[in-house]
């Protein structure tokens, strides 16, 4: 049980009667989730040191029910990346506690800037250019969804994608794809150099411990660099920035690896 | 405009220097204007003084359409139309005008990230107290954005703008929040921004930029424009950095211009800063 209040915190979660439970998608090709938003939580969990239950949704009736990814406790439930990292924060699992207040700030923009210039281009690639959709998202989901929701589920989520973007890139009242791709993914672009130039030779963002910005780059980065896209313009681009990539090893090295080695003793 | 496009455009642009005969179209100042193109259209003017360009502002009830783009304001320079601070701040750039040559990458990346929080909070902010919160929708939005119409074309314009952006809300999820949520939001995005400029007279220290000019607009607008209620207005006067530093942009930069319609006797506009 609790032992009186929160005034010690570590104590407290020592002796928390029930652990948090995550609910996300499934992982591939390496990662622990396919999916941009579970991997963030999924990482900054393991920055902050939150012991996470997590619970795949894959194949079950949860992949057209749930918005993913979403966090219990004790009966409330918090959805949302942005928010389910507050929660953590409330819990005094707080992976920024050593950033200064300009720090924090700059944590803000940069998350404004992956949310308006990279998420679009990613959306497009996973879910709108038709050659990965066909060959490689709409197999993966359909073969990770129950029946009959495997007809479902794909559909709905790209069909989701392509709104959000044309509603947010395209110039109204003449809302056609083909106009705004070469602009997003030049946008996208120009954003991955911009965090290239950022991250400099660091390990993380800000010095030697990770903090949520990084949560939130790696959850990014990390599909787009391990999906076996057929095409992948944004890809190609994204391996020529060395930094990068070297930044998402390392986070799966030094804090996945249990989980990849485990999905591969399950599998061998 | 398509990648190939833009690069012809910029190869024109570069061969001419700035005409005296700038124009810069926005809706109704009286009437019409709403607080988030409002707030666009300022911190483009705002821009276009700290390069020193001149510009006549041109108010036209049909603005909106004119746009290439759709979105006010949009300048006309030449023989060439460009919309939206983004697209404006590259025009300049190949004509050889620019605030941010002094800045490092690092600095660069940086100026450009708070200038997507600005866009991405701030923005989308305005855009939702507007048109999604139905108290503030009746009672000014949608009066002021068709007043320039006769019935029933009034009626439906409003309706059509609404419908569009609450789908927009709807697509990245802010349909979701209520207006106690959003105000919170607005506060956080002040207080990153209050962080950053510290005790610094601009963002990148000495020389003012285009993320100076872009947060000067929101933020002068947010307070000078009356809504139904003064929460947001009271946010941002919780960050007296802030209000210094729109202070000091409009000494300096619209002083001169103070009898003009800048600050004029607008119902919308309460003038200068209290």
């Amino acid at each position: 049980m609790l032992s009186g209040g929160r005034a010690n915190a570590v104590h407290a979660h020592t002796n928390m009667a029930e652990p948090m439970e995550l609910l996300c998608w499934g992982g591939d090709w390496d990662l622990p989730s396919v999916h941009t938003d579970s991997l963030i939580v999924l990482a900054y969990a393991k920055f902050s040191g939150a012991k996470l239950a997590v619970k795949s949704i894959d194949w079950t009736w949860r992949t057209i029910t749930a918005s993913v990814p979403q966090l219990h406790w004790e009966g409330s439930t918090v959805t949302e990346p942005a928010q389910i990292l507050n929660f953590l924060r409330k819990q005094r699992f707080n992976a920024d506690y050593e950033l200064t207040a300009k720090q924090g700030a700059d944590t803000m923009a940069y998350i404004a800037l992956l949310e308006e210039k990279l998420r679009p281009a990613l959306l497009h690639t996973f879910w709108v250019d038709a050659e990965n959709y066909v060959n490689l998202t709409r197999p993966w989901f359909t073969s990770h969804s129950p029946f009959p929701l495997n007809f479902f589920v794909p559909g709905r989520q790209a069909s989701l994608a392509l709104s959000r973007i044309l509603l947010t890139k395209a110039e109204s009242p003449l809302l056609n794809i083909t106009e705004v791709e070469g602009k997003i993914y030049s946008e996208a672009k120009e954003c991955l150099n911009l965090l290239s130039h950022r991250l400099g030779n660091f390990h993380f963002f800000f010095g030697d411990t990770p903090t949520s910005l990084d949560a939130f780059v790696f959850g990014h980065i990390a599909p787009l660099i391990k999906a076996p896209l057929p095409s992948g313009q944004l890809q190609k681009h994204l391996n020529q920035l060395e930094n990068l990539c070297q930044f998402c090893n390392t986070i799966l090295k030094n804090y996945f690896t249990d989980a990849a080695a485990e999905k591969r003793m399950d599998y061998g | 405009m398509s990648l190939a496009a833009e690069a012809f455009v910029s190869q024109i642009a570069a061969a001419e220097p700035w005409p005296e005969n700038a124009t810069l179209y926005q809706p109704l100042k009286e009437d019409q204007i709403l607080l988030s193109d409002s707030a666009s259209s300022l911190a483009v003017q705002t821009f276009l003084r700290m390069c020193g360009l001149p510009v006549l502002v041109s108010c036209r009830a049909n603005a909106e359409y004119m746009s290439p783009s759709g979105k006010v304001p949009f300048i006309h320079v030449g023989n060439q139309v460009v919309s939206e601070l983004g697209p404006i701040v590259q025009f300049t750039k190949a004509k050889g005008h620019s605030l941010s040559d002094g800045l490092d990458d690092v600095q660069r990346a940086e100026m450009k990230a708070y200038m997507e929080l600005v866009n991405n909070m701030l923005l989308t902010a305005e855009l939702y107290i507007q048109w999604c919160d139905d108290h503030t929708a009746t009672e000014i939005s949608r009066p002021r954005y068709s007043s320039p119409y006769s019935w029933p074309l009034n009626h439906i314009l409003a309706y059509q703008k609404q419908w569009e952006v609450r789908r927009k809300m709807n697509a990245i999820g802010w349909s979701g929040k209520s207006l106690e949520q959003v105000y919170e939001d607005v506060s956080q995005c002040c207080q990153a921004l209050s962080q950053r400029l510290g005790t610094q007279p601009y963002f990148f220290s000495k020389q003012p930029t285009e993320l100076d000019a872009l947060v000067f607009g929101h933020l002068f607008t947010i307070l000078t424009t009356q809504l139904t209620n003064d929460e947001l207005a009271e946010k941002v006067k919780s960050y007296t950095n802030l209000l210094s530093f729109c202070h000091r942009i409009e000494q300096t930069y619209f002083k001169e211009h103070e009898r003009e319609s800048q600050s004029g006797s607008s119902r919308h506009s309460k003038g200068s800063l209290p």
